[in-house]
């Protein structure tokens, strides 16, 4: 199992990073995903506003809060404001 | 299928053939076009649409079952494109067979506007430079045509 959760980034939030994927490193204890934003937010300047206006789902499923913890081999999505149409 | 995400070509036909097929007095399809757009000195050519593909079908398919409901509507479809969709092409169906036609416009309008904000789904320009004539530069002392503001 590897020890890190796979960050999937669409739109705005891709073009910001670069990838559309980044693997992230989870410390023993788990990974809230208000630290993983936070970290993210530290790591890609650039990220920082499409973050503060995007949804975040867990295995495909939204967040209720960032309060919950992430555990290695999670999926963890950043979805900017849609704009199908 | 009332629910479809894919990168083939969407017609109104095909949509219509699947809503006359259900019985209902009223038949509404909704069908949005990729248009031009020549704002920020660019022409847009086509539109890139990318999709969370797992929750944006479960999102599809909660819209499909609130329509059924709220509307009595006996059949629906909710069709979107994927990658590149050029201008002109359409890029998005929505339509429903209820037994009255408010019906049938609401839930159409409903299925569309909760598409385009609560589905994962984005879409990027993709244009070419527009090009413009050159800068006539002014002579100096001579006002040019058009210049300063209107009174």
């Amino acid at each position: 199992m590897p020890r890190s959760v796979r960050v999937r980034l669409f739109a705005t939030a891709r073009l910001a990073v670069g990838r559309a994927v980044l693997p992230w490193p989870v410390p023993e204890h788990g990974l809230r995903a208000r630290e993983l934003v936070a970290a993210l937010e530290q790591a890609y300047p650039r990220l920082a506003p499409t973050l503060r206006g995007s949804r975040f789902l867990r295995n495909d499923r939204y967040l209720r809060d960032l309060d919950e913890t992430l555990r290695p081999g999670d999926e963890f999505a950043v979805h900017p404001p849609y704009g199908g149409g | 299928m009332a629910v479809r995400l894919t990168r083939r070509p969407l017609t109104l036909a095909e949509a219509e053939r699947r809503l006359r097929a259900r019985p209902g007095g009223a038949v509404v399809v909704f069908a949005g076009r990729v248009r031009r757009d020549r704002r920020r000195g660019s022409s847009v050519v086509a539109l890139e649409y990318e999709v969370d593909r797992v929750p944006a079908l479960a999102r599809l398919r909660a819209l499909e079952r609130a329509a059924r409901r709220r509307f009595g509507a006996s059949e629906l479809v909710l069709w979107h494109r994927l990658g590149r969709v050029r201008v002109g092409e359409v890029a998005v169906v929505v339509g429903a067979t209820c037994p009255h036609r408010v019906e049938a416009f609401d839930a159409a309008r409903y299925l569309i506007d909760e598409l385009k904000t609560t589905v994962p789904i984005w879409k990027e320009e993709r244009g070419r430079p527009v090009r413009r004539p050159p800068r006539r530069r002014a002579r100096p002392g001579v006002r040019s045509a058009g210049s300063g503001r209107a009174p």
